[in-house]
């Protein structure tokens, strides 16, 4: 499909947002962004949404909360959502995977790494 | 959906996406067809997103078909379907002819 | 906005954090198991290191890593901070803060300097002894990626074979099964592939968003199992994924096939049809399977199977951590403002009150009324803007003082003597340029403090005072200044001494009777003490003088309290700003001076009586309300020669307590003044701080009320000499 597919990242730490940002639209996709779970509710008003990309640790609303609300809209029911993570607390995740994030990243990673990921969770 | 009908044969045109956001509201869709004829046809042309989701309704309508003793056949297939038909190795499955799409060639 | 942008929010964002980290690793010394404090050095290392990986930079990736594992030791309870480890960790901020500046420069890290690189490499080797075995070999020697294995293709029907399961819910959570499978597109090819459609079950039973689907896949790749294993990381929780290597063993196959729940026979087929087994091989192992004798697969072999599938153990171990990483500073609050261009919003607002001023003399003198009361409201809003710009520019002091924290501890370890620093007032603020200028002078105190101040331990459980010494740095607002106070509970001045050396320097004469503060602040004459003096004086010595020019030149001033055996107090008094003060206009002959409203306290008359009274005593003192207020009469001092008008008046002024009177020719009322510096030549004139342009155009001077209280304090210290004021 020529469609442009549409990534939200949602990160506090802008240099991550930027990077990570700039790596897919360079892989040519539409990328919009949030800067905590709270400001990423917002920017789920109906469009269509491919790929969630989310920090864990955020102010005002934490990726899970976030998560676990995205997943509650109907149109982003079944928006997969990769978790960004600076260490695996298994608390976290398994709190993350029951509202839907089975997909995890350890930070850091490379632009290259985040490619990759997408592309298994995305359908061209 | 549209139905172009004659009397065994049917001709049903998908549109729109056939994945997971639209699973639940598309098995009818796949599946209501096989109720009126003999031989069923799936028109895919307009199907612009498709899944593992999607591959598992055809699935179902295909093995449905079997059990009914009627035939299922897909044509016109998207190019979405076409790519995930041929990465499956589920082309034969089906039995369709696909047009060779150019960026395959 | 391009990399080298987000590179520079990187290396701001890094540096604030290493900053954090340092103040953490000093407050942990008190408080060893606090988990706030060890998490916040864990957080910003993991930032750090979160971040480097995005822009490639490796060598701080693997450097940071390594620290992190100690840290993370730390935080999980295994070890606890101790003084080594501490010291060990502020050597990693820095060595962190050496690499981010090297990227900063535009520096590869590929090409370090060797000091900085054997630092890395000594570092590296000593964190690594905090970690265990396994751990302690990878950080040695720090993989940079999954490296890629190659194996000669020259048998090309050998492939990998991907036994796939997708778990029921995988649809559902987001996971596409055959997204994976394109995603091994990427890296090899799919030379076969067998879907298994026979889980879809019928119509009725059917939940079209559950995964009915699995996959055998003959799979040729040059890449490594663990790159494959890689391609299903976010499935592999859910979902039997196995891989056979090419050229696996048939009994691996037959495991398989006896695993998993399809039909033996169908399963077979699609082994044989993705080229893992041979038609022959299958026969003869499901032939050997019907025989009795054939034990089924023991439980142990089918776990070693199943571990090349799981993740590796020793990655699981390594991230199994508890998640920290709040107590974010509230980033979204916040913009980063280039500094200079608040400098040059403030000098424009400078210019504003210059031409709004001369805006107010043109409307007073066309006497428009209306044009005035326009400008008036118009001056105020002038004024109000200059307020608020001016708190732009205003930091608190905490930042300044915490850096501190290392000083102290660097240079008790160094004198070998246990001194703590406590901080007060880190909230009070004040203009960033004279927070940037205060940094050396009070290095300079504080070292002095800890260096003659504190005595060694044995003196003060002599003298019944707590082994450990205390430096106390404090902050606070006074009027319009800011007074830092840095005090030592150290053995104090001795006053005889410092007397004795100051007469022997002449800078007193041996008959002169001082105060005992007028003793102490001897120490901050130039040439009071010389290098060799410090080893024998007990107090405080070396570069006093430097101190006290370094707070001049930001128009401020510096004094010291000392009780001998309790300690000593010194004092810098500071304005709160360097650019714009309220200003009293004052008239002498045919000049304006500007003398800092905040310093003046009220306006007398001089009468004629008290002129005359004055004139003919020797000192100039007069009487206000009982008490004696010394004066300068600025005609004389600015050498005015013009006959005196028949009026004159005081402006009695305060500075640090001390009040004196200027006698003025006129008083002319408030004015905002836009200080501007004076050239070189003043330098050494104490009796001014500056000069402004008032709204006509015409220059004032601005005097300095401190410098004209010290050149007073001079005159009644020493009323044989004739008074000068040019120090």
């Amino acid at each position: 499909m020529s469609t442009k597919k549409t990534i939200l990242i949602v990160d506090d730490s802008i240099s991550i947002r930027q990077v990570v940002s700039m790596t897919l639209k360079g892989a040519g996709y539409d990328v919009i962004e949030g800067c905590d779970g709270k400001d990423a509710l917002t920017k789920l008003d109906g469009r269509k949404i491919h790929l969630i990309v989310s920090d864990v640790n955020m102010p005002n609303m934490d990726g899970i909360a976030f998560v676990t609300a995205a997943k509650k809209l109907p149109a982003y029911k079944f928006t997969p959502v990769i978790m960004l993570t600076t260490e695996s607390g298994a608390d976290k995740k398994s709190a993350g995977q029951a509202a839907g994030a089975k997909a995890w990243m350890v930070k850091p990673f490379q632009p290259a790494q985040m490619l990759a990921a997408v592309s298994k969770l995305i359908l061209p | 959906m549209t139905e172009a009908a004659t009397e065994l044969h049917h001709r049903v045109a998908l549109d729109g996406p056939l994945t997971i956001y639209t699973a639940a509201e598309s098995k009818a869709k796949v599946l209501d067809p096989l109720k009126a004829g003999t031989h069923i046809e799936f028109d895919l042309a307009g199907v612009d997103e498709f899944d593992s989701a999607g591959l598992q309704l055809l699935i179902l309508a295909k093995q449905e078909a079997a059990r009914r003793g009627c035939s299922l056949s897909l044509c016109d297939h998207s190019p979405a379907v076409v790519e995930l038909l041929e990465l499956s190795g589920l082309v034969s499955f089906f039995g369709d002819p696909l047009l060779i799409q150019p960026h395959l060639a | 906005m391009n990399i080298d942008d987000v590179l520079k929010i990187f290396i701001a964002e890094s540096q604030e954090l290493l900053q954090q980290m340092e103040d953490a690793l000093l407050q942990i010394e008190q408080n060893p198991h606090d988990p706030d404090i060890i998490n916040a050095i864990f957080r910003a290392a993991h930032t750090i290191k979160g971040s480097a990986g995005l822009f490639g930079l490796d060598a701080i990736v693997s450097f940071t890593h390594v620290a992190e594992s100690v840290l993370d030791r730390i935080r999980s309870g295994e070890m606890a901070f101790n003084d080594t480890l501490t010291a060990l960790f502020l050597q990693v901020c820095d060595q962190l803060n050496a690499l981010i500046a090297h990227v900063d420069a535009g520096g590869s890290l590929d090409e370090l300097e060797p000091a900085l690189q054997k630092q890395g490499v000594a570092l590296t080797t000593n964190l690594s002894h905090y970690l265990s075995g396994e751990l302690a070999v990878a950080a040695a020697a720090p993989q940079r990626a999954t490296q890629v294995v190659r194996e000669s293709s020259d048998t090309p029907n050998e492939h990998w074979h991907l036994s796939l399961r997708f778990g029921p819910d995988v649809l559902r959570n987001g996971m596409d099964p055959l997204a994976f499978l394109r995603y091994l597109n990427t890296f090899g090819q799919i030379v076969h592939i067998v879907t298994l459609t026979e889980h879809v079950p019928a119509a009725d039973e059917m939940d079209p968003e559950t995964n009915y689907l699995g996959f055998e896949v003959a799979f040729a790749t040059e890449a490594d199992k663990e790159t494959i294993e890689g391609a299903f990381e976010f499935v592999r929780e859910d979902s039997q994924i196995r891989i056979f290597p090419p050229n696996s063993k048939t009994v691996d196959y037959i495991q398989l096939i006896n695993e998993l729940p399809e039909e033996d026979l169908r399963l077979g087929e699609m082994l044989v049809r993705c080229g893992a087994l041979t038609q022959s091989e299958l026969e003869k192992a499901l032939l050997k399977q019907s025989e009795p004798e054939a034990s089924p697969a023991p439980i142990g072999e089918v776990l070693i199977n199943e571990q090349n599938v799981q993740p590796q153990v020793v990655t699981a171990a390594l991230q199994k951590q508890k998640q920290v990483k709040d107590n974010r500073t509230a980033e979204g609050n916040l913009i980063r403002v280039d500094a200079n261009k608040l400098d040059q919003l403030i000098n424009l607002i400078g210019e504003l009150i210059i031409a709004g001023a001369g805006t107010q003399l043109a409307a007073q003198q066309s006497g428009a009324a209306q044009l005035v009361e326009s400008t008036g409201v118009l001056s105020r809003l002038v004024e109000e803007v200059r307020d608020s710009a001016l708190t732009l520019r205003m930091v608190q002091i905490g930042t300044t003082f915490n850096r501190f924290q290392r000083v102290v501890r660097d240079v008790s370890k160094e004198l070998g003597k246990d001194i703590v620093l406590e901080i007060s007032g880190g909230d009070t603020e004040l203009d960033k340029t004279v927070v940037e200028k205060i940094g050396d002078p009070l290095t300079h105190l504080i070292r002095n403090s800890m260096d003659h101040g504190i005595e060694p331990a044995s003196v003060r459980l002599e003298r019944g005072k707590p082994a450990q010494g205390t430096v106390r740095l404090n902050a606070y607002h006074e009027s319009s200044s800011i007074v830092i106070e840095v005090s030592d509970d150290g053995g104090g001045l001795n006053k005889d001494r410092i007397l004795r050396k100051a007469i022997e320097r002449g800078l007193v004469s041996d008959n002169q009777s001082l105060t005992d503060k007028e003793i102490f602040n001897l120490i901050f004459e130039p040439g009071f003490s010389t290098a060799d003096q410090v080893s024998s004086l007990s107090g405080r010595g070396v570069g006093m003088d430097v101190v006290k020019k370094n707070i001049t030149a930001l128009r401020g001033t510096v004094d010291l309290d000392s009780i001998e055996g309790v300690g000593t107090t010194t004092r810098i008094r500071l304005p709160l700003t360097l650019a714009i003060i309220d200003g009293f206009l004052i008239g002498v002959g045919k000049a304006t001076y500007v003398v800092p409203l905040d310093m003046v306290e009220e306006c007398i008359e001089l009468t004629s009586d008290q002129s005359s009274a004055a004139r003919q005593s020797t000192s100039d003192y007069i009487d206000l309300r009982g008490d004696a207020l010394p004066f300068i009469r600025l005609r004389e001092l600015f050498a005015v020669e013009d006959e005196p008008p028949r009026r004159e008046n005081v402006v009695v002024v305060n500075y640090a307590g001390n009040r004196a009177g200027l006698v003025v020719d006129q008083l002319m009322g408030e004015f905002q003044t836009v200080i501007k510096p004076l050239g070189k030549i003043f330098d050494n004139n104490r009796a001014l701080g500056g000069f402004t342009i008032l709204g006509s155009g015409a220059v004032a001077l601005i005097l300095s009320v401190p410098g004209m209280i010290g050149a007073i304090a001079q005159r009644q210290a020493a009323p044989s000499t004739a008074m000068t004021i040019n120090s």
